[in-house]
C-alpha cells in the first residue's frame, strides 16, 4: 500500500512541472515545497522510527547548507559532491547532539532546539569562515550535465526530486529492516525491548544521524538553488515550523504523508493564504496544526484511507 | 573590573527576577500536568502588546493595562487548556506539537495586529535611572523585580493555603487519589492554566515597561522559561527564582566579560550542562526525567 502511495505521489511530482513548468513563480514555489517535503520526511523519520519530536531540524538544514556552500565556493568541490558533503556535515553536527538522546519528550524536543540556537549563533559569530551576518553569496548553481542545464528551476527541481525519491526508498528499506521493526517495537515499551537485547540508544542515535543527513542534503540543495545564504535564513524557524506542519498534516507515520503534506500545505499557504493575509498568514498553518492534532493526529492520509480512530 | 562585575551581578539579579515571573506560569503547568506549554512566551507577549496599545492609543500607563491583559490572557490560556484536554492519544508528544501550533497562531496574530516593528514604552518615568550606591539600573527593572517577588509570594500562598492551590498539588502528585478525594482533576487543571495566565499577564505588562518587544520574541521567552524550569527542577518555587537568577547572572556576566552576541549562548550552554550533569535540576525531586 505504502509503496503504491509513494509511487503515485512521485508520479504526480513528475507531472506537475511538466504541466506548470512554464510559470516561473509557480515553479519556484514547487521547488520550495519539495525542499520542505524533504526536510519533513527527515523529521518524520526521526519522529516515526525514533519516537522523538525535534524542534531543531533547522540546525541540520543550516549546517548542511553552509557546509556545501563553503566547500564548493572555497575548496572548489563539485556541486553534486557538495550535496553529499552537506549531509555528512549535518550528521557530524548531530554527533554533538548524541547526549540529548538520553532525554525524552519535551526535554529532548527543547534540548535540540537549544542546539539549533547555538549553531545559528556560531554561524553568525564565526564570520571569518561563514561571512557572519552578511552571509555567503555567489554559491554555485547546479551544473550542465549531458547537455541539460540543471541550473534552471525545472532542472534543479528534478535533482531535488531524485534526492527525495532516494530518501523515500531508503526510509522504506530502513523501516522494513529488522532495525526498523525493533524501533517500532520500542514504541510499545522501550524497557521491554531493551530486556530482549535491543540497544535502543544505538538505534535512536542511528535514526538521528540518518535524519540529520537527509535534512543536511536538503539544506545544501536549497543553498545551490537560491545561491545565497545568511544565518537568519539558513537556520530560520521556518525550517522547523513548515516541515512539522507538513508532516503532521500528511501523516508522519507514513512515508508519502510528509511529501504530500508539504506540497499541499506550502502551495495553499503561498497561493491562497498569503494573498488573503499578507502578513501573518502562517496563522493558518498554526490553526491547521492544532486542528490536525485534535481531529486526526495521524494525518490526512490515514483519514482518507478511512482508518479513523477515536 | 571589580565594579563591572558587581554591576553585572546586580543587573543579572534584577534580570533574573523578571525571568522568574515569566517562568512561573510555565513551571506551574508543567508541574501539574507534565505539559510544556510552548505558547507560554506568546501569552506573555500578548499581555505586553496590550500594554503597548493602552499606552499608545489611550495614553495610559502599564498598570492600567493589567485588568485588560488579565482578561484576554486568561481567556487565551484557558483556550490552550481546552484544546490540550481534547487530545486523545500520545498526550506528551501531541501536546507539544499542539501548543507549538498555538504559539505559531499567536505570533502571527500579534504580527497581524501590531506589525513586525519593535515596540517599547515611551514613559520616561519608568526608564529613569535608579541608583543604589555604585550600582545602576532602570526604575522599571527594580519595579519588575518587586512585582516578581510579590507574585511568587502570592503563588506560594495560593499553593499552600487555598483549597484550589492544594487541589492543584494533589492532582499533580496523584491524579487518581485526588479524584477519590472528591477533586475534579479537569477543573483543577483548568484552574492551574488560568493562574498561569494571570502570571503571564503580569509578566507581559512588566516586560513592556522594562524592555523592547517584537512579535518573534515569544518563542525566545518560552525557551528561557523552560531553561529556568529545568534549572529549578520540577515543583519548586524558590527553585524557579534561583534558576532564573542563575540564568540572569550567567547572561549578564557573558555580556560583561565576552560579548553581547554570546549572551544567548550562555543560557543554552547552562541549560544543556544542567540537563546532562544534573538531570533532575538543581532543586528538583528525584527521578522524573526518564
Amino acid at each position: 500500500m505504502n509503496r503504491i502511495a509513494i509511487a503515485a505521489l512521485l508520479g504526480a511530482y513528475v507531472l506537475v512541472p511538466l504541466l506548470l513548468g512554464s510559470n516561473n513563480y509557480v515553479m519556484s514555489l514547487i521547488v520550495a515545497a519539495l525542499v520542505i517535503g524533504g526536510v519533513a520526511l527527515a523529521w518524520a523519520l526521526l519522529g516515526n522510527l525514533g519516537g522523538m519530536v525535534s524542534f531543531g531540524h533547522s540546525a541540520f538544514v543550516g549546517v548542511g547548507a553552509y557546509t556545501s556552500a563553503l566547500l564548493t565556493l572555497k575548496a572548489g568541490l563539485p556541486v553534486l559532491a557538495g550535496l553529499l558533503a552537506g549531509g555528512i556535515g549535518a550528521a557530524v553536527a548531530a554527533l554533538a547532539m548524541l547526549p540529548v538522546l538520553r532525554l525524552r519528550g519535551p526535554y529532548f524536543a527543547l534540548a535540540i532546539l537549544a542546539y539549533a540556537h547555538i549553531f545559528k549563533i556560531l554561524a553568525t559569530e564565526w564570520s571569518t569562515v561563514t561571512g557572519g551576518a552578511g552571509g555567503v553569496s555567489n554559491i554555485p548553481s547546479f551544473p550542465v550535465l549531458a547537455g541539460v542545464d540543471f541550473g534552471t528551476k525545472t532542472g534543479a527541481y528534478f535533482i531535488g526530486l531524485t534526492i527525495v525519491t532516494l530518501f523515500a526508498f531508503a526510509y522504506q528499506r530502513i523501516r522494513a529492516s529488522h532495525y526498523g521493526i525493533a524501533l517500532r517495537a520500542m514504541h510499545g515499551s522501550e524497557d521491554a525491548t531493551r530486556v530482549v537485547g535491543v540497544n535502543s540508544t544505538l538505534l535512536k542515535a542511528a535514526m538521528l544521524l540518518v535524519s540529520a543527513f537527509m535534512a543536511g542534503v536538503m539544506g545544501a540543495f536549497n543553498a545551490h538553488y537560491i545561491n545565497f545564504l545568511e544565518p537568519d535564513y539558513a537556520f530560520a524557524g521556518l525550517w522547523v515550523t513548515l516541515p512539522i506542519v507538513a508532516a503532521i498534516f500528511g501523516g508522519y507515520r507514513t512515508i508519502a504523508g510528509p511529501l504530500l503534506g508539504a506540497m499541499v500545505v506550502y502551495l495553499v499557504d503561498q497561493l491562497v493564504f498569503k494573498s488573503l493575509i499578507p502578513t501573518g498568514h502562517q496563522l493558518v498553518l498554526g490553526a491547521l496544526l492544532v486542528a490536525m492534532i485534535i481531529f486526526s493526529p495521524r494525518g490526512l492520509l490515514p483519514l482518507l484511507r478511512g482508518k479513523k480512530h477515536a | 573590573m571589580g565594579e563591572l562585575i558587581a554591576q553585572a551581578l546586580y543587573s543579572g539579579l534584577l534580570q533574573g527576577g523578571s525571568y522568574a515571573l515569566i517562568a512561573l506560569g510555565l513551571a506551574l503547568v508543567f508541574g501539574t500536568m507534565r505539559i510544556i506549554n510552548l505558547a507560554h512566551g506568546e501569552l506573555v507577549l500578548l499581555a505586553a502588546y496590550i500594554a503597548y496599545t493602552m499606552e499608545s492609543k489611550l495614553g495610559l500607563g502599564p498598570v492600567a493595562a493589567i485588568p485588560v491583559a488579565l482578561v484576554v490572557v486568561c481567556v487565551a490560556s484557558s483556550t490552550v487548556y481546552l484544546l490540550v484536554s481534547r487530545i486523545r492519544e500520545d498526550r506528551e508528544i501531541n501536546s507539544l506539537i499542539l501548543t507549538f501550533g498555538i504559539g505559531v497562531i499567536l505570533t502571527n496574530l500579534i504580527l497581524l495586529v501590531w506589525s513586525a516593528d519593535v515596540r517599547s514604552t515611551s514613559s520616561s518615568w519608568l526608564q529613569e535611572a535608579f541608583v543604589l550606591g555604585p550600582l545602576y539600573s532602570m526604575r522599571s527593572e527594580v519595579l519588575f523585580f518587586g512585582v516578581s517577588l510579590a507574585m511568587m509570594g502570592g503563588l506560594w500562598w495560593w499553593l499552600s493555603r487555598s483549597w484550589y492551590g492544594r487541589a492543584v498539588r494533589a492532582v499533580s502528585s496523584n491524579r487518581d487519589a485526588a479524584k477519590l478525594m472528591g477533586i475534579d482533576p479537569g477543573r483543577t487543571e483548568l484552574v492551574s492554566f488560568i493562574v498561569a495566565g494571570v502570571l503571564a499577564a503580569f509578566a507581559g505588562v512588566a516586560l513592556f515597561s522594562y524592555g523592547v518587544i517584537q512579535p518573534a520574541y515569544g518563542a525566545a521567552l518560552t525557551v528561557k522559561a523552560f531553561i529556568i524550569t529545568v534549572l529549578a527542577g520540577v515543583g519548586s518555587i524558590p527553585g524557579v527564582l534561583l534558576g532564573a537568577v542563575l540564568l540572569g547572572v550567567a547572561e549578564a556576566l557573558t555580556v560583561t566579560l565576552a560579548s553581547s552576541a554570546l549572551q544567548e549562548l550562555a543560557g543554552m550552554a547552562l541549560f544543556l550542562l544542567v540537563l546532562f550533569v544534573m538531570p533532575n535540576g538543581l532543586f528538583g525531586a528525584a527521578g522524573r526525567r526518564g
